[in-house]
C-alpha cells in the first residue's frame, strides 16, 4: 500500500502562528501544556497544522513535516522529497522532539557565581562577555579565542564571527569523528564521495553501520538494491544491525581492515580483475601499486585479519564480476573515520580498491554528489579579512599535522592548547566536548583553565555545567535557521529549518545569538543582516525564493547527476594511487600495512580492545536524557557491554553480570551481553551513555562512555583521535 | 468494504524501534507505554552467527480470545477487521490481557486497557499506520486482506506467509515473512 497524505488537516501556517501568538499563549499556559494528560484528552479532534522543517536529532538534518495540535507539537513525518531520508524518520527523530517539553531545558541565560549559576539578562550577559573578550583580545591577541561546534546550518556565521575577531580558531568535532576517512579520500580522488547504493549490484560495507548510526537514505537504498538482487557483505567485528541484512557477515579482527583491503587489491592486480582501461586513463601510480601489493596475498591477510583467504578470493572475484556496479562503502566513523593509527591508509586503500573496480562516478559505484551552490553575503555584507595567523593545532602545517583538516581543526587539542595558555576564551555551541572528547579528566582541566567559557546549548550539558556563561538556544522546533545544503545527492537540494512553535522560554535562535554577540564585540559591521536577509542572499543564485522554500521545506535545484569521469580535484587530476604529495611529506605514497597502535594481550584472558558504536535510538551525548528514548534503552536492556560468549565464560561471567572495565586512563562498571556475535578479541560499548552532568536527571550516571577509557592521542598524519586504540582489562565486578 | 491486515517482513527488521516511537507520538502514549515491541533472537555460533528482530503488536485476530473473555463487550471486533477496546465500557478487569497469547495489551493509567488500533482513526482519514510509514527498511505493509489484488494479499500468496502462533486458531490478520 502506497503512502497517503491525511486529508483535511491543513490550516495555514500564518493563521496558526497568529493564533498561538495571541497573548503569548504558550508561556502563560505553560503548566497546562506541560501536563501531557490534560493536553492529550483535549487534543482528540482539534485542527492540525503541518509545517515542513528539518529534524535536529542528529547531523543528518532529515526533512520532516511537524504536526501541531492545540499549540502543542504532536508528531513528525518524513518528507518524501528529501535525498537524505526519502520520507522516513528514525526513532531519534521521533523521540528527540519531546525535548521541547523536557523540564531539564534551559529557560534563560545563566552566569556562574562561585560554584552555582544565577539568572542574568541577555543584554547584561552580552555586555559582560564582550568586556571579558575585549580584555583577553588586548592582552593575548585574537588567536587566543576559539569557537567549537557540532556544525549547524549557521556554522558559516560562526566562522565569520571568528574571522571578524581575527581568530583562525573555528573548530568542528571532526577530529573525533571522520577526519582520517576524509583525508584518505581527498588525497586519492580529491574529495569525499557518496555511494550509489540503489543501483549497485555488490555492496561491501566496512565498519559503517547505517542501521545503528542511522542513515535513512542509505538504508532505503540498500533495501532497494537488495530487492533488485544486489549482494551485501558487511565487514564488522560485531554483528551490527546492518549485518542483519547482509548476505555475508565477515567478523574481522578489529584494526585490521587495511590488511583485508590490501589483499583484495592484491587479488585484483594479480588476477587482472581490475578495470584496465580506467586505471590506464584515469589513475596514476599503478606500477608502484603492483610492486607494493606483491607483499599482501590473501594467505598473509588471513593471518592478520582472520578472514579466511578463500573468502577474500571469493569476495574479490565476485566484486570484479559485478564491476563497475560494485562498491566498497566510503565509510564514516566506524573502522576508519578516526579509529586507528592505520585509518588514513585504510581510507586510501578503500578509495584505491574502488578505483580498481572502475566505479568512480559510475552508476552503482562511488559518485560525486551534486551540492547546491549557495550565494554569498558579500559584496553587500563584506566578509572580514582572513586571519593572519595559522591554527595552533597545526592542521595543514608540514611537520605537524599536514594532512589534518584546517577547516575542522583538531578540536580535541583544545584542552592542551588551553593548558598551555594558547587559548584563553572559547565559545562552545551545540557540542559537548566534556562528554564527547577522550579522557574527560584532561578535557575538564583544559576547559576549566580558560579565562572565559561561553556555552550555547538547550540544556546544562557537562560542558555547560562548567561554563562562565550559558546562553540558552531555542529548541530546533522553535527557531528559523540558515538555509542548508545537507541533502546533496543525485540532484542538488536546498532545505530549511523553520519555526514550528513559539519559544517556550527566554531562549534565542543560535544565528541571532551569533549576530548579537558580534554586535556587542564591536564587529557588528560584518553582521548588518538578519537571518531572513541572509537566507534570501544565499538562495538568490538558485532561482528559488525563501517563500517557496518555506512552503516545501526542501527543493531540488540544479542539474541531475550523470555518470562520467571529469578531471578530479587532485594535483594530477586523476586517481592518485601513488601520491606525490604524500611522498614529499614523508608518508607512504602507496598504502602499506601498518599495525594498529595498540593490541590486546593474547595471553591475558582479561585483555580486550574496546570498540564503540551507535545504537539507533541515541545521538552522541544529546539524547540519553530524553525519557522517551531512555525508556527503550532500559526496556530492551541495551546499556550493556557486548562480549564474546566464550571469552566471557572464561572470566566466569554469565549474561547480564556486572563487570569492571579498566584502561590506562579510566575505569567503570557495566553489565555484559554475552553473545556469539562479536570477535573474541574485543568488547563493544554502545555510545551515547555515561552522562555525568547532574542536571540531566534521566541520563545521569547510567552506562559508560568509551571516552572514559580513551587516552589522549593525535594520529601523526591527520591528528585524529584514534578512538579504538583502547586496551581494557575486564573482570567480574 | 476494506478489511484491514498487515504483512511484517521480519527479514528486513534491523531493530531500530522507529515503529515504537512513531506509534508513541501518533497515539500520544506515555514514556513506558507501547503498542508494539521487538523480540530479538540469536542463531549459530561465532563466526557463523546471525540474529533477527520480530516486531509484535495486536494481531487483530479474526477469532480474538480477548473479545471472547471480555465481560462488558469493551474488546470488540469491527467489520473492517480491526479489534478495538471501547475505553468507556472497559472496567479494567484484565481478562483480555490474560487471554491474549501475544502480550501486546497495556493498562493505561486511567485504568482501561489499550493496544494497537491499526491507527484506525488516522486510516479512516486517508492516513497509513505510523509504524508502517516511518520504517526505513519497509518491514510493515498495511492493506486490504479481502482484496486479492492488494499488495499484501499478493505477498501472502507468493511467499506462503504464515501467522504468528497460527496453531492457536486465533486467526490473526497479520502475516509474517521469516528468514
Amino acid at each position: 500500500m502506497g503512502r497517503m497524505e491525511p486529508k483535511g488537516f491543513e490550516i495555514s501556517r500564518r493563521a496558526f502562528l497568529k493564533a498561538t501568538a495571541a497573548g503569548v499563549g504558550i508561556l502563560s499556559l505553560g503548566h497546562e501544556l506541560l501536563d501531557f494528560g490534560t493536553w492529550a484528552r483535549g487534543q482528540a479532534d482539534s485542527p492540525v497544522v503541518r509545517i515542513p522543517t528539518l529534524c535536529n536529532g542528529c547531523g543528518n538534518r532529515c526533512a520532516i513535516f511537524a504536526y501541531v495540535k492545540n499549540g502543542r507539537l504532536w508528531k513528525i513525518e518524513g518528507n518524501p522529497e528529501a535525498n537524505g531520508n526519502l520520507g522516513v524518520i528514525c526513532p531519534k527523530g521521533h523521540g528527540y522532539l519531546h525535548e521541547l517539553y523536557n523540564p531539564s531545558r534551559l529557560k534563560g541565560p545563566l552566569k556562574r557565581v562561585g560554584d552555582r549559576f544565577e539568572p542574568i539578562s541577555w543584554d547584561q550577559a552580552y555586555k559582560e562577555i564582550a568586556q571579558k573578550i575585549n580584555l583577553i583580545l588586548m592582552e593575548n591577541g585574537p588567536q587566543s579565542i576559539f569557537w567549537v561546534n557540532y556544525p549547524q546550518p549557521n556554522h558559516l556565521y560562526a566562522l565569520r564571527l571568528m574571522h571578524a575577531l581575527g581568530s583562525p580558531h573555528y573548530f568542528t568535532h571532526g577530529s573525533t569523528c571522520y577526519t582520517a576517512r576524509n583525508a584518505g579520500w581527498v588525497y586519492t580522488v580529491g574529495e569525499l564521495p557518496s555511494n550509489d547504493l540503489s543501483d549497485s549490484r555488490y555492496i561491501m560495507i566496512i565498519g559503517r553501520n547505517p542501521a545503528g548510526g542511522i542513515d535513512l537514505g542509505q538504508m532505503k537504498r540498500i533495501v532497494e538494491a537488495k530487492a533488485k538482487g544486489a549482494k551485501l557483505v558487511v565487514v564488522d567485528p560485531r554483528h551490527s544491525e546492518t549485518a542483519i541484512l547482509a548476505d555475508e557477515w565477515l567478523p574481522i579482527k578489529p584494526g585490521t581492515d587495511l590488511a583485508l583491503l590490501l589483499a583484495m587489491i592484491h587479488v585484483m592486480v594479480k588476477e587482472g580483475l581490475y578495470d584496465k582501461r580506467f586505471v590506464m586513463e584515469r589513475a596514476v601510480g599503478f606500477e608502484q601499486l603492483e610492486d607494493e601489493m606483491v607483499n599482501y596475498p590473501p594467505e598473509w591477510a588471513e593471518r592478520i585479519c582472520e578472514i579466511p583467504a578463500k573468502t577474500i578470493f571469493k569476495i574479490t572475484r565476485e566484486m570484479a564480476q559485478a564491476r563497475p556496479q560494485a562498491l566498497i562503502h566510503r565509510g564514516y566513523h566506524g573502522a576508519f573515520g578516526a579509529q586507528y593509527l592505520n585509518s588514513f591508509q585504510t581510507a586510501r586503500a578503500a578509495a584505491i580498491a574502488n578505483s580498481l573496480l572502475g566505479n568512480i562516478n559510475r552508476k552503482g559505484g562511488i559518485y560525486f554528489p551534486k551540492t547546491a551552490q549557495l550565494g554569498e553575503l558579500q559584496p553587500k555584507h563584506p566578509a572580514p579579512e582572513l586571519p593572519k595567523v595559522g591554527k595552533a593545532d597545526g592542521t595543514g602545517v608540514p611537520g605537524r599535522y599536514p594532512l589534518g583538516s584546517y577547516g575542522d581543526g583538531i578540536a580535541h587539542a583544545i584542552p592542551e592548547l588551553a593548558l598551555r595558555g594558547e587559548l584563553k576564551a572559547g565559545f562552545v555551541y551545540h557540542h559537548n566536548p566534556l562528554r564527547t572528547n577522550p579522557n574527560p579528566k584532561r578535557v575538564i582541566a583544559g576547559y576549566k583553565k580558560l579565562d572565559l567559557l561561553v556555552v550555547i546549548d538547550t540544556v546544562l550539558s557537562e560542558t555547560a555545567s562548567i561554563a562562565h556563561y550559558v546562553l540558552p538556544e531555542s529548541f530546533y522546533l522553535e527557531r528559523d535557521e540558515a538555509v542548508d545544503t545537507k541533502h546533496s545527492g543525485k540532484r542538488a537540494q536546498v532545505s530549511i529549518q523553520q519555526q514550528v512553535v513559539k519559544p517556550m522560554y527566554d531562549t534565542r535562535p543560535g544565528t541571532q545569538i551569533i549576530i548579537e554577540l558580534a554586535r556587542h564585540l564591536g564587529v557588528g559591521r560584518y553582521f548588518n543582516f538578519d537571518i531572513e536577509e541572509a537566507n534570501r542572499l544565499r538562495l538568490k543564485p538558485l532561482g528559488v525564493t525563501l517563500e517557496e522554500l518555506k512552503a516545501k521545506g526542501i527543493l531540488f535545484v540544479g542539474k541531475e547527476w550523470k555518470e562520467g569521469f571529469d578531471k578530479l580535484q587532485t594535483p594530477s587530476g586523476k586517481v592518485e594511487i601513488y601520491s606525490k604529495t604524500l611522498e614529499q611529506l614523508g608518508f607512504p605514497a602507496i598504502p602499506r600495512w601498518e599495525d594498529p597502535f595498540v593490541s590486546p594481550d593474547p595471553n591475558d584472558p582479561h585483555s580486550f580492545r574496546l570498540l564503540h558504536g551507535k545504537q539507533a535510538i541515541h545521538t552522541h551525548s544529546m539524547t540519553a536524557n530524553q525519557p522517551v528514548l531512555m525508556a527503550l534503552s532500559h526496556r530492551y536492556d541495551m546499556i550493556r557491554l557486548w562480549m564474546n560468549q566464550e571469552r566471557g565464560e572464561r572470566l566466569g561471567l554469565k549474561d547480564g553480570d556486572w563487570v569492571q572495565i579498566k584502561s590506562m586512563v579510566g575505569e567503570g562498571r557495566i553489565r555484559v551481553r554475552l553473545t556469539q556475535g562479536i570477535h573474541p578479541s574485543c568488547v563493544w560499548l554502545p555510545s551515547g551513555y555515561g552522562i555525568f552532568s547532574k542536571h540531566l536527571k534521566t541520563a545521569y550516571d547510567i552506562g559508560l562512555s568509551y571516552n572514559d577509557f580513551l587516552p589522549t592521542y593525535f594520529d601523526p598524519t591527520v591528528g585524529h583521535v584514534m578512538a579504538s586504540e583502547i586496551i581494557v582489562k575486564v573482570s567480574k565486578a | 468494504m476494506a478489511r484491514y491486515g498487515m504483512v511484517i517482513d521480519e527479514t528486513k527488521c534491523v531493530g531500530c524501534h522507529a515503529c515504537r516511537v512513531a506509534c508513541h507520538n501518533q497515539n500520544n502514549l506515555d514514556e513506558k507505554e507501547a503498542y508494539n515491541h521487538l523480540e530479538e533472537r540469536e542463531y549459530g555460533s561465532f563466526p557463523n552467527y546471525t540474529r533477527e528482530f520480530m516486531p509484535v503488536q495486536c494481531q487483530h485476530c479474526d477469532n480474538p480470545p480477548c473479545v471472547k473473555v471480555c465481560p462488558t463487550g469493551a474488546s470488540h471486533k469491527r467489520k473492517d477487521g480491526v479489534v478495538l477496546v471501547d475505553k468507556d465500557r472497559c472496567i479494567g478487569c484484565k481478562y483480555c490481557i490474560a487471554a491474549c497469547p501475544y502480550n501486546v495489551r497495556i493498562i493505561k493509567k486511567e485504568g482501561y486497557i489499550e493496544k494497537c488500533r491499526f491507527c484506525i482513526e488516522f486510516v479512516e482519514k486517508g492516513g497509513t499506520p505510523a509504524c508502517v510509514t516511518t520504517c526505513m527498511t519497509g518491514v510493515r505493509m498495511f492493506g486490504d486482506l479481502d482484496d486479492p489484488n492488494s499488495e499484501i494479499s499478493k505477498l501472502i500468496i507468493k511467499h506462503k506467509l504464515k501467522q504468528f502462533k497460527a496453531e492457536l486458531n486465533t486467526k490473526p490478520r497479520i502475516y509474517y515473512r521469516k528468514g
